[in-house]
């Protein structure tokens, strides 16, 4: 009872245990979308975590709604939908301190399978069990992500693609791309492109590369390919496990400036976050991040 | 540490790997393993293991805890621990290591310093002087 009252309390004057939940239709249809909504309505009561949802709108953007959970003074934002909802979240943070949450409407989410949470459910119970992970946080010109961005090989493309279509992205001319590294040294190499990765699905905390606990961003780059490589490999480039392919150039560091070629784009899966030149680095330890128990990393 | 575990645990340790395609221009520092088999214009340097590759250039100095060097190194190299010059190495420069192990066919030009090298005795015998011998009872 006294831990109740102290908890409303909390609540009415801090705001840290008062959750903000930004509910994102995306590509759900609509009936779908409403049953996943009452489902998560219903869990949220059931766990006593119901604090206040918002949807998403044509006329309420994810922004509008972090800018209004930050006004209100609010610590924890969850945010419901698919990946792309997550990471336009964490975009509209503009460094403003916030706990944040992720339940998946979506059962494709890498960022589920990064976090350990495979649905609803599972999601729900781990925004009620609080268990925070001080994450890395990577930080492109103004905007932020956890993830990966891609430039040159598109593995969202790769997936879907068959052999042929595979031969055809894989087998195009390489790309002269030049990159400052740690304001140290310039890497000049003609490849098909590559990622930098902070997280990606197979992220584990012995893991080499992509591990989002060491304070470092990893580049990976792959130099042109042979047909028969790209027959091989094309599984490994669908999954973003580029360091499998032989050849590829790997970098651990701190902050990236992609020069050459001007106006190549670096995307996110698939959509277009930004063009060269531009400048990526890491913020160790940045994100207070809502894991599950089965998390990768 | 012999060959054989170094070349293993660079090859499937690297941190960082540099392509074959790749020309660095520049300081490379690493904190771990480091594999070379593109071109860098700067210096190497890591606390860990450096492999430099067979058709790998390097146009500067090169300081790492153990080194397998396989390709063109043109400036000297500090080691703390081991290497080794494979059969294809070239290097115009001095080495400075613990222990040295050259391959047949390695060429070398340049100073060589072992560190902890015994001090050449009065003798000539290179037997290490100082405390190993104020323990021996003379006779």
């Amino acid at each position: 009872m006294a831990f109740r009252i102290l908890f409303e309390i909390c609540n009415l004057i801090f705001g840290i245990f008062l959750y903000y939940y930004i509910l994102d239709q995306g590509n759900l249809p609509l009936e779908k979308y409403e049953k996943l909504q009452t489902q998560l309505q219903g869990l949220l009561a059931e766990f006593k975590i119901s604090g206040e949802a918002a949807r998403v709108t044509p006329l309420r953007s994810v922004t509008d709604l972090v800018d209004t959970a930050s006004q209100r003074g609010i610590k924890t934002l969850v945010a419901c939908g698919s990946d792309d909802t997550f990471n336009v979240m964490l975009a509209a943070l503009k460094g403003r301190d916030f706990t944040l949450g992720f339940i998946p409407f979506d059962e494709q989410s890498m960022l589920a399978k990064i976090l350990g949470i495979p649905d609803l459910f599972t999601g729900v119970k781990t925004i009620a069990g609080r268990r925070i992970e001080k994450i890395d946080l990577a930080k492109i010109g103004g905007s932020y992500f956890i993830s990966f961005l891609e430039f040159g090989v598109m593995s969202q493309q790769l997936k879907n693609a068959g052999l042929w279509q595979s031969l055809k992205l894989l087998s195009s001319e390489s790309r002269s791309f030049t990159i400052e590294i740690d304001d140290s040294y310039t890497v000049t190499i003609d490849g098909m492109g590559g990622l930098v990765a902070n997280i990606r699905s197979t992220s584990g905390k012995n893991e080499g590369i992509a591990n989002p606990t060491d304070g470092n961003l990893d580049l990976l780059i792959v130099e042109r390919l042979t047909k028969t490589q790209v027959v091989t490999y094309r599984g490994a480039i669908a999954d973003g496990l580029l360091e499998k392919v032989p050849n590829t150039t790997v970098i651990k560091c701190k902050k990236i400036r992609f020069l050459e070629p001007r106006g190549f784009s670096l995307t996110m899966l698939g959509r277009v976050v930004s063009k060269f030149p531009v400048t990526v680095e890491i913020i160790p330890h940045r994100l207070r991040m809502i894991v599950g128990k089965n998390r990768t990393f | 540490m012999d060959k054989i575990a170094i070349d293993e645990n660079i090859s499937q340790q690297a941190e960082t790997v540099v392509g074959p395609s790749v020309k660095i221009q520049g300081d490379l520092n690493s904190e771990g393993n480091i594999k070379i088999e593109g071109q860098v214009a700067g210096k190497v340097k890591t606390s860990q293991s450096v492999f430099v590759n067979q058709g790998a250039k390097i146009a500067a100095d090169v300081l790492a805890g153990n080194a397998v060097i396989g390709g063109e190194v043109q400036g000297n190299i500090k080691i703390s621990g081991h290497l080794i010059l494979q059969s294809t190495a070239k290097i115009a420069g001095d080495i400075s290591c613990t222990i040295l192990r050259v391959e047949d066919g390695a060429q070398f030009s340049g100073k060589c310093v072992m560190n902890g090298a015994a001090a050449p005795t009065a003798t000539g015998n290179g037997k290490r002087a100082g405390r190993d011998e104020e323990l021996e009872p003379e006779e």
